[in-house]
């Protein structure tokens, strides 16, 4: 095969970077072993890197966030919903120094924790709807599969292994455009989009970029998708390029880190033999039924895995999983944008990295345990409110607890629960009644969950999601029922508007209403005292389409 | 050491995004131009040129599926590849092109047609992508497409009227296109069932009072959040809410009952017509970005029967449009685009069909900025190689944005520390058609 670059030709210059592979992105103090011993715990080592840096800034962070604020937030990161209010006044309520590793625990263990599991890590991998693959997806988050693993089965697994060929999805969903495929996996994976940088002026080196490109585009280069569907590799073919001087080459099969597999000779064979060898795969590929072709003795893609997971060069691969759920729980990343990991762009707690990435590899690869570990730490648990006279700290500071969009299946769930009589939800999280019903919920937010965008960096809202709110059918016949199991049923049926306040704002908010709102509230319903129903109603739509219902904060 | 807070507002340019300071400044200068002609806002170099910006409008007739360069604008009559249709004079001496556009062929001193485009790529998906973005596909970049760059560039951040309408209403080569990387508020409004904007209208059993009030309580209660909270995606959030009420009331904008008979016969019946006098109630109302999608192209097969109707709809309708901006004063403001995913092939195959070809192929460019009665660019004799002028989607956008008066060499938007140009270095405008 053939592959030239594309027309822009002379200008492309990729993102590699002479120093990445030489330092490796390792800060100073960890090549230097310099870094906090193994054995502490994860929060206690998140605390310290983030005070340190703190302290040096002469930055004093922003106080801890009260404890129906804390557990609404832990709810929506591990269990993808908002908490009812028994539980929220439960936590409030409790004593025990421990409540907190106790509720995070309980909320690990809950059958939803899998649900927000998936919806996150789809969100990465794929953002589909498929049902084969989101239940894979589901079953894997269930069982804590380690993220090593998962890497391994989405790449390697085969099409006759009923269980997880549905892993495959990731690759055949862009097998058909190698470049998408290469550039996803290593943004995805590595955190790196290695065709990214074509400013970057580095002239002396641009041709050493292509081959890392091109080196690394070769590890998927045989793959294809026959017939019937299943994922197959050739048993050869090279990757050639041309230079930016215009020299032809051939790539090698070179890994980010600069690491070269230097593929076996292939066997001496005739011309004919050949032709008889690329003849029946062809006859394969061209076949209904049948099983998947045989994994060939050299498998390029087999070696990338093994490659990136190896211990000298599994750094990109284990720190880019750290930053993304890092970034997931704080707000940003370590190292922002998440698929600009080179070393040019370093993190703003590199030994923090470092520390969170020896510990995830020494331990399996468990995004479980590291989450435990984030959400334990004080930097996760400080107030979202800046109202301090000083200007706000840098965000990558953590000195406040940065507020986040929710995902489309965050809101629609935490929508779901705010328009519901709370007390319908079940006080044991953890039943088997409960994993059912959750997954009926997760089919019933949907609908909803599919009108909204999927966040990005600098996200901004779209005028399409606030019309929708305001004029749907939708959240006026599901959000805004009157029904009985409903929010806007049981108001109807308290008489004491104080109290009506008091359960619509920890139902929606997990608080109580400041008295600003409880009077421009009250001034609304007393307005419409002839239809106080249809005046809750418009009152509650207010309320769940506020910017508090809105973000993680 | 002080990190600055991170404001979204005020007046330093360097320290503030672009879009923070159209938001304020360029809304408060407008309004400010239009009140108090003592200052000379005009002589603030940057004020100035927002102003000017804010007035133009772009129109893009997608002709999704590929229209044919032979039977529209490179007409080669009497060449094997030139099919049965003959070319006619225009307006403008020197100037033929197909008689399937006799009306077109008579407005000619508006238009540009540049008919040397080779833009490489003859696959729907990838030309449609490079196409509507401008630019070749970048993995790991999600670029937007020309409606969101200009709803970017042009669109006030308070505006009261859609900034990106895309209207579609063929089910072949659908394409919502997008504001990619520019996030969703520069998304399109995509109206692909109906005239009517989904959820533009409010719902009977809500009151209009109360629909009103509710949205008050909702901002006292977002703005109650956001006091505290410095970010601005919490911002944008109660922004999308607060032009909601604006955009209800542009409902009527896409209701073409509201234009007196007369002007909606001179358009015509037909639904590609009615979505171009949509296009212009919106552009007349400050949208800056209307595409109007016609589909399907495509022609395999029976390429000059259907050429024959779908070019002589384009004729008539873009005929009407040209005149009715004319008269209204909004053609130089208003830039009418033609421009599909590619063309198609000199060859004629056996089912009397043209194949997908983006080496040799034509768009055009009306009105606003184009020296009109110009054509860049020469196909060789039978039309399968650009013999002069080769340009390809870089050069086109380039030209594009220089029309509508927008600096394409600036960089609009930055991602991370990455600064994002509008068109890549090196890329020049087609000056010819430049007025």
């Amino acid at each position: 095969m053939h592959v030239r670059i594309p027309y822009y030709g002379h200008r492309v210059a990729f993102l590699l970077i002479t120093g990445m592979i030489v330092s490796g992105g390792l800060s100073a103090a960890s090549l230097a072993g310099e870094l906090l011993p193994p054995e502490k715990t994860i929060e206690e080592v998140v605390d310290h890197y983030i005070q340190a840096r703190l302290v040096a800034e002469k930055v004093t962070p922003a106080p801890q966030a009260s404890d129906p604020n804390l557990i609404r937030r832990l709810t929506l990161d591990l269990a993808g919903r908002i908490p009812t209010v028994a539980e929220a006044q439960a936590f409030a309520a409790a004593t025990e120094p421990d409540k907190r590793a106790k509720a995070v625990d309980r909320l690990l263990a809950s059958p939803d924790f899998a649900y927000q599991q998936r919806n996150e890590l789809d969100t990465l991998l794929m953002k589909s709807n498929d049902g084969a693959w989101r239940d894979y997806l589901l079953k894997a988050c269930q069982e804590n599969r380690p993220w090593d693993q998962l890497f391994r089965e989405m790449l390697l697994t085969r099409d006759d292994d009923s269980d997880k060929k549905a892993a495959l999805m990731f690759l055949k969903s862009r097998a058909k455009d190698l470049d998408e495929l290469t550039n996803d996996t290593s943004k995805i994976f590595f955190g790196v989009s290695i065709n990214c940088a074509k400013c970057h002026d580095h002239p002396l080196v641009l041709d050493w970029h292509q081959d890392h490109y091109f080196g690394f585009f070769s590890f998927f280069q045989r793959t294809y998708m026959n017939k019937r569907n299943q994922l197959a590799e050739r048993t050869e073919g090279l990757v050639k390029f041309k230079t930016t001087e215009g020299v032809e080459k051939s790539a090698k099969l070179m890994f980010l880190t600069g690491s070269v597999i230097d593929e076996p000779p292939p066997p001496t064979l005739t011309d004919d033999e050949k032709k008889a060898i690329e003849k029946s795969r062809k006859e394969d590929e061209d076949k209904k039924e049948g099983p998947p072709p045989p994994v060939p003795t050299f498998s390029p893609r087999t070696r990338l895995v093994e490659l990136a997971l190896k211990v000298e060069d599994n750094r990109f691969f284990s720190r880019s999983i750290v930053n993304r759920v890092w970034a997931r729980l704080m707000g940003r990343g370590l190292v922002m944008p998440l698929d600009q990991m080179h070393s040019e762009n370093p993190a703003s707690h590199p030994e923090l990295l470092d520390w969170l990435t020896r510990d995830l590899v020494a331990h399996g690869y468990d995004l479980k345990r590291l989450m435990r570990g984030i959400v334990l730490s004080q930097a996760y648990s400080r107030s979202s409110r800046w109202d301090a006279q000083e200007s706000q700290p840098h965000n990558q500071l953590f000195a406040v607890g940065l507020t986040r969009t929710l995902s489309p299946r965050q809101y629609s769930l935490a929508l779901l629960f705010a328009s519901r009589n709370s007390k319908n939800f079940p006080e044991d999280f953890l039943s088997p009644d409960w994993a059912n019903r959750r997954k009926d919920l997760e089919n019933q937010s949907q609908h909803l969950a599919n009108q909204l965008e999927v966040p990005s960096d600098n996200f901004q809202v779209g005028v399409s999601e606030a019309l929708f709110f305001n004029n749907n059918q939708h959240v006026q016949n599901d959000l805004l029922n009157e029904g009985g199991d409903r929010l806007a049923g049981v108001l109807k049926t308290i008489p004491d508007r104080n109290e009506q306040l008091k359960l619509a704002f920890w139902t929606v908010y997990t608080r109580d209403p400041e008295p600003e709102e409880a009077v421009a509230i009250s001034q609304f319903l007393d307005a419409r005292a002839d239809r106080l129903n249809v005046a809750w109603q418009q009152v509650i739509w207010s309320m769940l389409t506020s910017s508090e219902m809105r973000f993680n904060h | 050491m002080k990190f600055s807070r991170q404001s979204n507002s005020g007046l330093i340019l360097p320290t503030v995004g672009r879009r923070a300071f159209l938001g304020t400044a360029a809304a408060g200068a407008a309004a400010v131009a239009a009140d108090m002609t003592g200052l000379d806002i005009l002589k603030h170099k940057v004020l100035a040129e927002e102003l000017k910006k804010q007035e133009k409008h772009v129109i893009l007739l997608w002709l999704a599926g590929g229209a044919s360069q032979f039977e529209t604008w490179d007409p080669k009559p009497g060449r094997p590849t030139g099919g049965p249709f003959r070319a006619i004079d225009t307006n403008v001496s020197g100037i033929r092109i197909s008689e399937l556009m006799p009306k077109l062929a008579q407005r000619m001193q508006h238009t540009g047609i540049v008919r040397s485009l080779n833009t490489r790529n003859a696959d729907h998906g990838g030309g449609t992508t490079l196409m509507e973005t401008g630019r070749p596909p970048e993995g790991g970049l999600d670029y937007p497409d020309l409606g969101a760059i200009l709803a970017h560039e042009l669109g006030r951040a308070d505006s009261q009227v859609p900034d990106y309408v895309s209207l579609y209403t063929s089910t072949e080569g659908r394409h919502k296109g997008g504001a990619g990387f520019l996030g969703s508020r520069y998304a399109p409004m995509f109206l692909d069932k109906d005239v009517m904007p989904e959820n533009i209208k409010r719902l009977d059993v809500v009151s209009e009072l109360d629909h009103r009030e509710r949205d008050d309580l909702r901002n006292l209660l977002s703005q109650r959040f956001a006091r505290t909270r410095h970010s601005n995606t919490v911002g944008s959030h109660n922004s999308a809410y607060q032009r909601v009420r604006g955009l209800m009331a542009s409902e009527k904008l896409f209701d073409v009952s509201q234009e007196p008979q007369n002007v909606r016969d001179k358009y015509g019946p037909t639904q590609f017509a009615e979505q171009c006098l949509v296009a212009r109630r919106l552009v007349e109302a400050g949208t800056p970005f209307v595409k109007v999608a016609r589909a399907w192209w495509d022609s395999h097969g029976q390429n000059f029967e259907t050429h024959l109707e779908l070019v002589a709809e384009l004729d008539h309708v873009m005929s009407t449009l040209i005149d009715d901006l004319k008269e209204r004063g909004l053609l130089e403001k208003t830039l009418i685009i033609t421009l599909g995913e590619f063309g198609r092939t000199p060859q004629i195959n056996p089912s009397l069909g043209r194949d997908h070809f983006a080496s040799a192929w034509s768009a055009s460019l009306t009105g606003c900025g184009i020296k009109g009665g110009t054509v860049f660019g020469k196909t060789d004799d039978d039309g399968h190689k650009v013999a002069e002028g080769e340009v390809g989607a870089p050069e086109f956008y380039a030209t594009i944005l220089e029309a509508i008066g927008i600096d394409h060499e600036k960089h609009f938007t930055y991602l991370g520390s990455r600064p994002i140009p509008l068109t890549e270095p090196g890329t020049k405008p087609i000056m010819p058609l430049l007025s």
